[in-house]
């Protein structure tokens, strides 16, 4: 049945080559921009190298003090890690990592911009980064303050040309460190991992960031299994509940242990501890933006969709007339609909591979090796789907509706 | 003529329906697209204020613990780190090539911002605020339209002097001078902060877009920073100057950046400095913005070029199936042009129902304040090229279809009938 059903929706797709290129080309683009945005998202939020351990970690990345006056938003300052997120129940490691700072060296005479991040010892630990030459700086260095720098390939391209760079020295931040490690680049939409210079966060100038309980460090903490997050997230919100404030001017400290999407949907939708239920308001943001974009295109492709079934309305009442139900018809065009969107979504495919190739060859995010991998593949299946079945109710319930007599009299309405 | 057409249009209104939902569809992606672009292209028209080439600028991170429980160190301070500040502003401007060197806090294209208000009279005006030295009008070429910048002469002056753009100079005062004008805070609500002092303009700025060329105008408000002004003992008020700001002479090569940083991490070797020339400051800020707008463009590009094809499709099938109809109309005596302008007549009805709905919509967004930064000019001048826009895409989609609908022989269409 479904054979016979394919055969003539391939039939009529070919009989009418103009409108079905009409149609495909709406199709096909309308799905790049869909299956781009997935790729970009998949890209900001799974899990990819070097978190590899992504499903059972967890980051603080910000916190907040409330006074009746005033609210104080910024990073994780070094205190709130250090003292409060330490020894939780379950959690194997903890990490810290100061988020990325301008520096500018001057090798030669040119002008170099690089983000350097202070880590501890810990961070090599719960990151797997691929190294292509020596290694991590290990806990000695962190308690000595040595300074020694972990960088990445694009910096050793910039300060030496691509040769191999442990063991020689590089300035920044009016510093001179020597180079123990080199890892491969990672794209700047990874805010955990990203990076071009990596030094112990004890070669800072000042022991100023050590009082801090807001401040430029995030925690990581790596649970034992994915099953333990949820009760290493309400120990540590539980402790920093009971936190004392250090300043009159403030009542109420709010940081919480979460992934990177909770935390854009704490940016999004405010930063209180006491709402659970934000990363469900972004993935139905998310889910309704794509719909409102589908709008127009959905119109659009329904529009042509009924004007193509009026056309053929002679053809619909013969088979009414031969003792087609309602059911067979619609089941018919829904599989007619189907087909072509799956057809412009292969070519969408197809377009979004060129066009996340070309994102990437403009670098218009730094390091980000864009591509359609089997996730993006599964999620691009699911929105032709969805687009095909939204814009073929509509022009199937009217096929379905149409009087075989007049029908058959070629009479649309 | 309208009436018959309204008829037709009317016998068809499940089809019609559709096509100007996707009129309307299509009229609201034009109105946000076209209207952001207006307002982009009118904000890139206005002066800027300011003169970026020759500047770098340096921001300046003390490392000092002035954390909220932290304890300030004896070297750091308050006094003691505006005497820090005013011996680095020194150090460079005593370098050759070296023009001018001031303090402020938020520098051109540096992204920070510092929001603040006044009540004055009941009334409560906001402004971006900041603070800057003696020198900075002469460091960023400040256009000062009338007064002067500050000087030497607002030392030990009982209120706070202070300097507008030429936005919130007519906010306050309309159309009077306002140089020589004091403001006097209202007291503040109980429990609400502290009582701002009495504050007296000294002078007006054209701008100051710190933002860069797309940014929106701002009403600004500079207060005086005695931290870097030369003639004075420093001492700080609230808000430590963050950035140095230092004009170089013409065609100084970059080897100057380096120079620069190196004396100040000599002299200050416990503090951070972020130097930037502005013309890369400005390059990076338009880099992050110009990819995301053209991402925009191009996607309402392709969605109105999908209805184009779209709608010129399904008015060819209507054309198409309505060949009997058109048939007896030519029979009946109806001209070429007769049968043209009933084609493009009834898609024009159709586009003013998307338009006049449209615009129903769109209205809300300035009603309810949605919009706030877009002036009604601007915001008038992209709805209107929004619908001029949808008459031409509109009679464009209905050119083909129109031309079909008399290219058959009367004869030929009546014989169906």
């Amino acid at each position: 049945m479904l054979r016979s059903y394919l055969k003539l929706a391939w039939r009529v797709l070919w009989r009418r080559r103009f409108f079905t290129a009409i149609s495909l080309f709406g199709i096909s683009l309308t799905l790049v921009v869909l299956m781009v945005a997935t790729a970009l998202l998949d890209h900001t939020f799974a899990p990819m190298a070097p978190e590899v351990r992504q499903a059972r970690t967890l980051v603080i990345f910000n916190a907040t003090m409330t006074g009746p006056r005033s609210t104080w938003r910024d990073g994780a300052g070094f205190q709130l890690v250090d003292r409060y997120a330490r020894n939780l129940a379950n959690v194997e490691r903890v990490a810290m990592i100061s988020f990325p700072e301008d520096v500018f060296s001057y090798p030669g005479s040119t002008r170099v911009q690089s983000s350097l991040r202070r880590a501890d010892a810990e961070y090599w630990r719960i990151l797997d980064f691929d190294f292509l030459e020596g290694g991590p700086f290990a806990d000695q260095d962190v308690r000595n303050g040595s300074r020694v720098a972990v960088i990445n390939a694009a910096t050793r391209d910039r300060f030496f040309g691509g040769a191999a760079a442990v063991g020689r020295w590089i300035d920044a931040d009016g510093l001179r460190f020597r180079v123990v490690g080199v890892t491969a680049n990672v794209s700047a939409s990874r805010p955990v991992s990203t990076g071009d210079i990596f030094v112990p966060y004890t070669t800072a100038k000042t022991d100023a960031y050590k009082t801090r309980l807001l401040g430029s460090f995030m925690g990581i903490l790596l649970g034992r299994s994915p099953a333990d997050l949820p009760g290493i997230k309400a120990e540590f919100a539980s402790r920093v509940a009971a936190a004392p404030m250090p300043d009159k001017d403030y009542e109420h400290l709010y940081a919480a242990a979460e992934t990177y999407f909770e935390s854009v949907a704490a940016d999004t939708f405010g930063q209180r501890n006491d709402d659970t239920t934000r990363a469900e308001r972004l993935w139905i943001a998310i889910v309704g933006a794509a719909l409102l974009f589908l709008l127009l295109p959905t119109v659009n492709l329904v529009n042509l969709n009924v004007s193509r079934i009026m056309e053929r309305a002679s053809e619909i009442g013969v088979r009414k007339a031969f003792g087609a139900s309602t059911g067979t018809l619609v089941t018919q065009f829904m599989v007619e609909n189907v087909m072509l969107t799956l057809l412009g979504g292969v070519i969408g495919f197809v377009l979004s591979a060129v066009v996340l190739k070309a994102i990437t060859a403009a670098e218009l995010i730094e390091h980000a090796r864009l591509a359609i991998n089997a996730r993006v593949f599964l999620y691009g299946l699911g929105l032709s789907l969805v687009f095909g079945l939204l814009s073929g109710v509509y022009p199937a319930w009217r096929m379905a509706r149409l009087n075989p007599v007049a029908a058959l009299k070629g009479v649309g309405r | 003529m309208i009436r018959h057409l309204l008829r037709l249009v009317w016998n068809r209104r499940r089809a019609n329906a559709l096509i100007a939902l996707e009129l309307l569809l299509s009229f609201l992606v034009l109105a946000a697209v076209v209207t952001m672009a207006v307002y982009l292209l009118d904000n890139y028209r206005q002066p800027l204020g300011f003169v970026y080439e020759d500047v770098w600028s340096v921001r300046i991170a003390m490392n000092v613990i002035d954390a909220p429980g932290g304890e300030v160190l004896p070297e750091n301070a308050p006094a003691r780190r505006a005497v820090r500040l005013n011996t680095l502003a020194r150090l460079v401007r005593d370098m050759p090539d070296v023009l001018s060197v001031s303090l402020v806090n938020d520098a051109p294209y540096s992204r920070s911002s510092w929001g603040s208000s006044v009540a004055v009279g009941g009334r409560a005006y906001d402004f971006s605020a900041n603070r800057a030295s003696d020198d900075f009008d002469e460091t960023m070429r400040l256009t000062v339209t009338r007064g002067r910048w500050f000087d030497a002469s607002d030392d030990g002056a009982a209120w706070e002097p202070v300097v507008l753009n030429e936005r919130l100079a007519t906010e306050i005062f309309g159309g009077q001078d306002p140089v020589g004008r004091t403001i006097q805070p209202d007291p503040p609500k109980i429990g609400d902060r502290r009582q701002q002092p009495t504050m007296r303009v000294v002078g007006v700025i054209r701008d100051f877009r710190k933002d860069g060329e797309f940014s929106p105008a701002a009403s600004w408000m500079f207060y005086r920073s005695t931290v870097g002004s030369t003639t004075t003992a420093p001492a700080i008020g609230p808000g430590v100057p963050r950035y140095l700001v230092v004009r170089a002479r013409p065609g100084t090569a970059a080897a100057f950046e380096a120079s620069l940083v190196e004396r100040l991490n000599s002299n200050a070797p416990d503090m951070s400095f972020q130097a930037r020339p502005l013309i890369l400051a400005r390059a990076t800020m338009l880099r992050g913005d110009l990819p995301i707008l053209a991402a925009y463009a191009l996607v309402a590009a392709f969605l109105l070029a999908m209805v184009v094809l779209g709608l010129t499709g399904v008015l060819w099938l209507n054309v198409t199936q309505r060949t009997r109809e058109i048939g007896l109309r030519r029979a009946k005596g109806a001209t070429i042009p007769d049968i043209r302008h009933q084609v493009l007549g009834e898609v024009l009805l159709l586009a003013t129902v998307a338009v006049a709905a449209g615009i129903v919509i769109v209205a809300q967004f300035p009603l309810l304040d949605l919009v706030a930064t877009i002036s009604p000019g601007v915001y008038a001048t992209g709805l209107l090229i929004s619908v001029a826009c949808i008459y031409f895409l509109s009679i464009a989609c209905a050119w083909v279809p129109s031309r079909l609908a008399t290219s058959v022989p009367p004869a030929e269409a009546l014989r169906y009938e």
